[in-house]
């Protein structure tokens, strides 16, 4: 079942963002039939068809909808739309393409929770699209699936866009709880969660759930949570967006079943490596997590939660940076460095002082003036991040070195063999310049 | 000055939300659009619209990179040279521009004001490197001569501004 | 009171107070200094710092039956979380489990400081915080031994970053903890303090206007962790290990926050003892560890040049001219049996109870018990009848209590009451805010009533029908402050609004216990006191009525409070005016003046509004010939031969407590017991607390009130004063208090700084009063009383209702009305 369109429905219906092309095949179907349900039973539903979250931790969206106190007069579902992962462009696609497949998702979770509100925190440089995606919402609106007595039921939510400003940290979801609040994106203590008293946005119970997660809401519950654990594997059912970036002839996004393994994906789906080159490695994860070396036995893995974590991996986000024979992996740990750097909030010593500090050592090592110390260091500096941050960004940030080097270790040598430890120049490629960053 | 002139703008967005402090991004946003960037000024009326001190205000728009505390180019580019970009050339791409529109990290924006060059991270267009936004606007499969024209394109619009065509005399 | 919980923390079982945070257990319960960076005891955790890890589990119990999970060795299973927990965001619960000591939380400790020092300077031995540091005490106790960070690599800073005119900014040495953000936001409620930019490029900045210069700003310096924070004041004033500390109270407010007064042996002074700062001591029941910026940098009057230094004699006609004190005392001894009995003594509301006494003993020697306060703060004496219970903490108030302020700007005349009853309000305790004009401590009431200038009284005896709602939840409250001012009011509204307000607490039953009852801002540091001691408004009036033969002013600054005391002045025959600086009624009136010494330079007592005594301590060398006040009184009646003069303040204070009840048992040592406190901000791991000091001075004593004795306390009629009207086109013209003024302390401390604080004198007008007399905002105005006028500008805002103008006392040099009086404001062309 390649061709199974669960999300990019825009693949068989090119015209699916038109409010009335979704409606003619069979939009806010599952909406309605939501509503007709009770609460409890949608989670249910949702529980039972294993759907994970795509937002990278791949938490069972029923039951963390099933967190939510039910007696709190005010609830809210809040989208996760930040998107800004290195390498991550899925949801994206989704907004642009297949936008009230999203509402109809966010709408139902809200059912299912009897929320009061609906947020969508898009992330700022997404400006066009969010603009477009008001429209739509209006459209749906209009329709009578958002705003008071949806569907004829009697209950009012509301469906609002919400601007972010550029800052990755914001799709963590208490960072992002805090900058819909007005405030400074930084991650918040937990507990309380969100889902709790005092942890969700304004104080209120919230769910928040990425786009991709929600967009497989309607199909789950038009046809339901067995037919959806059909498709993938045991513990990760259904499809997955696959982001295929870097060197890869047919880069994009890629819908499969989970389970589908990397080669598949790569060569069969997206077009293999150009020039016929060797991969050399592959970031699974966008630039937060762990870098794998592109031996037969991982490209042979099947891409799922659980195959993932057995590899030492994870599948995260899904956002799969491919990297040919030719990169130098010392760079490639410091542009993902460099980005982490720019990203952390600041608001705990760790990360804030890690990446920092990270970062001028990388920086001197790609000069050529590193010494063979140095190498031990940033692997110590990360290992010292690990585990003890605040919000996981700081384990992010420490995975890209930590890994890096444990796998290409003679990349890094490469560039401080040359060096007497005494500032003299190992012989190593140039200098790259610092970036000048946006902002400021 | 904002809350008169975008007073019904201003109005909608505080329907969004039941705390007024929620509405200070997308008010920063109408600032900008207004003032080309974020003066003092223009963060003291967003503090008073929204009812909050002017440094809270000050500290949003300095923790957020689309909020620009500098006034900048006319068109404010972003390239971005994150990795996956990286890998398709992203970095050349921006040296390409940084050449052609003579600027560089120190000086960001070209002499006559109209253009500012930056980097980003992923803007969530890897698929279609190199991209650029101007004024958080996409471009998406780009080369330096692709770039090029639509500079040159721009520049004219600037240029049609300053020197709108003159009445013909009979 | 409350439930407790089981923690075991590093092998050792502990019954806690359910509900507290983890580290102040810790370190209260087991001893056990959990370091922390970012969390303060008094501030909401944040987890920033990562500083405080630890290890966490729980006692594992079977599910059914509830019973401990016992290993093999018969020891309580734990199951460990696999990561190691901020101790800081962890609220203790039954069979939590944490251990502090082994090498996975010391390994991280390390690591935690090593990424502070990865950016942060080390500039220690040109530190003000060098001595005291957090950073430092924990870089010695858990760092690296040396740095890996390249010192190239380090970040450079702008290292004199001003936030406001007294707050100095070391950005390389910020830390990013927030706790001053925090401080601001959720302590003070004035957000002018953010974070700027992310990541590693963090920094704290203002753009506010005013910048940072709150009435509390100094204590970000105390709980600053690093030396990011420093006061104008001290800055590179000295270092902390060459300082003694000294307890003392402040002078200045009701308050009587409990001080440390850092001295020196300096050369600047001689030599000798010299105040370089002022830092808070914890009394958790006074003033936790808080300081306003007036207390923190007021203490540079107690030094200045301007003293009177020299006993002074007027000779005939002519001005004063020195004398010795041997000369003066004779003179004064000859002025007062010469009076045969016609005598009075005038205080001030600062002088201690050691002074009180002495001068009452003086007086009643010749035969006299004609004592007066200077003040027109009515109805005290209900303070020691149904004042706030003993025991009672505003930090103890919340949810279901309730407090009612009343024409006070509370701010302005108690600032550390205005920021704990904040923390009140944020705990959920009802707060309702009367005035005729809106105050800061408004921003912070859950109801605000607004009434006509002069009605307070009127709205406090008729609350239940005016405002039946707000009343009822006042009375219904689990318990019930009253704080009363008199804003806007005469003597006798004064008087008539504290018995409206006692009469209330009364027939609510909210008397005689902890936090209930009444408060009032009566100025100055020890209104109490000579209340208690026998000094009233109504002896004051008395003497104003029939000034005696020889008066003995002690303390207070009577022309500069109101020119027209001239009139009844120079109705006395001699005046003897024991005084720290030389006023307008020593240069013009006295016969005979005598320099007394200041708070600073010598032992003695205040009663703070609360009732409570507390004991101060000889802390700077005295200026010039300068002698504590009860000791130039005892001399005098020494050389009247009514017997020796004590030797010591202790002496003082323990025939105080003989014959007064009201200071029953109050011996100096007992005024300096001292317990520990909950949180406790001691010791040396500064890094809890910060730099607020240890309490070794003494907690102080409450005095009983009649209702704490269980005695009855009836109601009695209020007599509603007479209100003050303003006719034909006049004005009300109502003094109000500020905090920051040019009274004495301030205008002669010589301190640019302080000096700057107080704003040019001015008046506010309404905007349709002002449109009326076509004033605008900024005009200079005469604001003229009974003739005489002050001249000062016209703010026009919206801060006087209609038909009265607001205008600050002190200010100005030349003196506002006593209280409010009819007025014109007129435009100066
Ligand atoms: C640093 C950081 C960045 C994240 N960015 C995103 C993001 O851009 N989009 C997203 O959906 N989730 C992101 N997450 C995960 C969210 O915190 C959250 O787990 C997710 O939105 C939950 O939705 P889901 O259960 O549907 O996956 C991020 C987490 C971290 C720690
Ligand atoms: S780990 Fe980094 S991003 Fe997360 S809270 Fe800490 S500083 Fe902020
Ligand atoms: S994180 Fe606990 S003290 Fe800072």
């Amino acid at each position: 079942m390649t061709n199974l369109n669960i999300i990019y429905r825009e693949k068989d219906i090119p015209d699916i963002r038109e409010y009335n092309v979704y409606i003619a095949n069979g939009g806010y179907d599952a909406l309605k039939k939501a509503i007709s349900m009770k609460p409890a039973d949608v989670i249910d539903e949702v529980k039972k068809s294993n759907l994970r979250g795509r937002g990278g931790a791949g938490f069972p969206t029923g039951v963390k909808w099933s967190f939510i106190p039910q007696h709190e007069p005010r609830k809210y579902v809040v989208v996760n739309a930040d998107e800004s992962e290195t390498g991550t462009f899925k949801d994206r696609q989704i907004i642009e393409n297949n936008p009230h497949q999203l509402i109809e998702g966010a709408m139902i979770a809200a059912w299912a929770i009897q929320a009061t509100a609906v947020y969508i925190y898009i992330r700022g440089e997404y400006w066009d699209m969010a603009h477009a995606l008001e429209r739509r919402i209006e459209e749906a609106r209009k329709g009578g699936f958002v705003g008071e007595n949806v569907g004829g039921s009697g209950w009012n939510c509301d469906m609002f866009v919400h601007l972010g400003a550029g800052a990755y940290i914001c799709g963590e979801e208490s960072a992002l709880l805090e900058s819909l609040e007005g405030k400074l994106g930084q991650p918040r203590v937990r507990p309380p969660f969100p889902a709790q008293k005092g942890g969700g946005l304004y104080g209120e119970p919230t769910v928040v759930n990425n786009v991709e997660t929600l967009a497989n809401v309607p199909w789950i519950i038009l046809n339901g949570a067995d037919e959806y654990k059909k498709i993938g594997t045991e513990q990760s059912s259904g499809t997955k967006v696959f982001c295929v970036s870097g060197h890869i002839v047919k880069p994009g996004n890629y819908e499969l079943p989970f389970g589908v393994t990397m080669r598949e994906l790569l060569y069969d789906h997206a077009g293999g490596i150009p020039g016929g080159k060797q991969i050399k490695a592959i970031l699974p994860s966008g630039g937060s997590g762990p870098i794998i070396p592109a031996t037969d036995e991982f490209l042979d893995t099947k891409l799922s939660y659980e195959d993932m974590a057995k590899i030492g991996t994870i599948l995260g986000s899904a956002s799969i940076i491919v990297m040919d024979e030719t990169v130098d992996i010392t760079w490639v740990a410091s542009k993902i460095t460099k980005f982490f750097k720019h990203e952390s909030c600041g608001k705990c010593t760790p990360c804030r002082e890690g990446t920092y500090w990270l970062d001028k050592v990388i920086d001197r090592i790609m000069a050529g003036e590193g010494k063979p110390s140095d190498v031990d260091l940033i692997a110590n500096i990360a290992k010292n991040m690990q585990g003890v941050t605040l919000c996981a960004l700081g384990d992010f940030a420490a995975n890209p070195i930590i890994h890096t080097i444990k796998h290409f270790p003679d990349d890094f040598k490469q560039h401080v063999s040359g060096s007497n430890g005494n500032g003299a120049k190992a012989a190593a490629p140039a200098r790259r310049a610092a970036p000048v960053l946006a902002g400021g | 000055m904002l809350a008169e002139k975008y007073a019904e703008r201003i109005e909608k967005i505080f329907a969004k939300y039941p705390d007024k402090r929620s509405a200070v991004m997308p008010i920063l946003y109408i600032a900008q659009e207004e003032y080309g960037w974020l003066p003092q000024d223009a963060i003291n009326e967003v503090a008073a619209i929204c009812n909050l001190d002017p440094t809270q205000v000050k500290s949003i728009a300095g923790f957020y990179t689309m909020y620009r505390e500098r006034p900048k180019g006319k068109f404010w580019l972003h390239v971005c040279t994150d990795l996956a970009c990286a890998l398709r050339g992203a970095d050349e791409f921006y040296h390409q521009l940084e050449e052609h529109l003579g600027v560089d990290h120190e000086n960001d924006t070209t002499a006559d004001g109209v253009f500012t060059l930056e980097h980003v991270m992923c803007l969530g267009a890897c698929d279609r490197a190199p991209m650029m936004q101007c004024n958080f606007h996409f471009h998406e499969n780009l080369d330096i001569d692709k770039a090029k024209a639509l500079i040159a394109q721009w520049r004219a619009e600037v240029n049609a501004a300053l020197n709108p065509p003159q009445p013909e005399f009979t | 009171m409350s439930k407790t919980v089981k923690v075991t923390i590093d092998d050792q079982v502990y019954e806690v107070p359910a509900g507290s945070n983890l580290v102040d257990v810790a370190k209260f319960h087991a001893d056990n200094d959990i370091p922390v960076f970012c969390y303060h005891p008094k501030m909401k955790p944040v987890g920033m710092c990562r500083m405080c890890l630890v290890e966490m589990g729980s006692i594992e119990r079977d599910r059914t039956t509830g019973e401990v999970l016992l290993d093999d060795a018969g020891n309580p299973k734990v199951r460990w979380m696999p990561k190691l927990q901020t101790a800081c965001t962890q609220v203790v619960s039954d069979g939590m489990v944490i251990r502090t000591t082994t090498a996975q939380v010391q390994e991280a400790r390390k690591n935690v400081v090593e990424f502070l020092l990865t950016s942060h300077p080390l500039d220690c031995p040109i530190c003000d915080k060098g001595g005291e540091c957090p950073l430092q005490n924990l870089t010695m106790a858990h760092g690296p031994g040396t740095s890996r960070m390249n010192f190239d690599d380090k970040m450079k800073l702008d290292k004199h970053v001003p936030l406001g005119d007294l707050i100095f900014l070391d950005e390389e040495r910020c830390i990013q903890c927030a706790r001053c953000v925090r401080f601001q936001s959720e302590l003070v409620g004035d957000d002018v303090l953010a974070f700027h930019e992310r990541g590693r490029s963090l920094q704290i900045i203002t753009v506010s206007e005013p910048g940072f210069d709150t009435y509390f700003s100094g204590n970000t310096t105390d709980i600053c962790p690093v030396g990011a924070l420093t006061t104008a004041d001290f800055r590179f004033g000295a270092r902390p290990w060459e300082l003694t500390n000294v307890p003392s109270i402040c002078p200045h407010c009701p308050v009587g926050c409990n001080t440390s007064l850092s001295t020196r042996l300096d050369r600047d002074f001689g030599g000798r003892s010299m105040i370089k700062r002022v830092m808070p001591r914890q009394n958790e029941a006074v003033n936790e560890i808080w300081l306003c910026d007036k207390g923190r940098f007021g203490h540079h009057f107690t030094r200045s040049n301007a003293r009177l230094m020299e006993p002074m004699l007027r000779r005939g006609d002519r001005a004063l001219t020195r004398a010795t004190w041997n000369e003066a005392l004779n003179a004064a001894v000859t002025a007062l049996q010469a009076a045969q009995g016609d005598i009075g003594a005038l205080v001030g509301g600062s002088l201690s109870n050691e002074d009180l006494w002495m001068l009452r003993g003086l007086l009643k020697g010749f035969g006299s018990e004609r004592l007066g306060v200077w003040m027109t703060f009515g109805g005290l004496d209900l303070l020691m009848q149904v004042g706030v219970g003993k025991g009672t903490n505003l930090g103890a108030l919340g949810k279901d209590d309730a407090v009612l302020i009343i024409a006070s700007d509370l701010e302005e005349e108690a600032p550390i009451w205005r920021l704990r009853l904040k923390q009140a309000h944020d705990r959920g305790a009802y707060i309702v805010v009367a005035n005729a004009r809106k105050t800061r401590m408004a921003d912070f009431a859950s109801k605000t009533i607004t009434y006509a200038y002069g009605h307070a009284a009127h709205v406090m005896a008729g609350i239940r029908t005016q405002f039946p709602e707000a009343a009822s939840r006042l009375a219904d409250a689990a318990n019930l402050i009253i704080v009363a001012g008199s804003e806007g009011l005469t003597y006798e509204g004064s008087a008539a609004l504290m018995r409206a307000a006692a009469n209330f607490l009364i027939e609510t039953g909210h008397i005689g216990k902890p936090n209930n009852g009444l408060l009032a801002t009566a100025p100055g540091a020890n209104a109490v006191g000579a209340q208690a001691l026998g000094f009233t408004a109504e002896g004051a009036r008395d003497l104003m009525a029939n000034p005696p033969k020889v008066l003995i002013v002690a303390g207070a600054d009577v022309l500069g409070d109101d020119p027209n005391a001239a009139a009844w002045l120079s109705k006395v025959e001699t005046i003897i005016s024991l005084s720290l600086f030389p006023d307008a009624l020593t240069l013009k009136h006295a016969q005979i003046a005598l320099p007394i010494q200041s708070f600073a330079e010598r032992d003695g007592t205040f009663t703070n509004g609360e009732r409570r005594v507390q004991r101060f301590y000889t802390a700077q060398g005295p200026m010039g010939e300068a002698l504590p006040t009860w000791q130039v009184a005892a001399r005098i009646a020494e050389r009247a031969g009514h017997g020796r003069a004590k030797l010591s303040a202790a002496a003082v204070m323990a025939e105080i407590a003989q014959s007064v009840p009201a200071f029953e048992g109050m011996r100096y040592t007992e005024l300096a017991k001292v317990e520990k406190h909950f949180p406790d901000v001691g010791g040396a791991d500064l890094y809890y607390g910060g730099t607020s000091y240890k309490n070794l001075g003494g907690l102080g004593v409450q005095m009983a009130t009649t209702a704490d004795r269980g005695e009855t306390v009836e109601t009695a009629e209020v007599t509603l004063p007479e209100l003050v009207m303003a006719k034909d086109g006049a004005l009300l013209v109502v003094p109000t208090t500020r905090l920051y003024n040019r009274e004495w302390v301030f205008r002669a401390s010589g301190d640019a700084l302080m000096n700057a604080r107080i704003g040019a004198p001015f008046v506010e007008i309404n905007h349709a009063d002002a449109a009326r007399m076509q004033i605008a905002d900024g005009d200079l105005v005469d604001v003229i009383v009974s003739g005489a006028a002050l001249r000062v500008r016209a703010h026009v805002n919206g801060g006087a209702p209609e038909g009265s103008v607001v205008l600050p006392r002190h200010l100005a040099d030349a003196a506002a009305p006593l209280t409010i009086a009819a007025g014109e404001v007129r435009k100066v062309e």
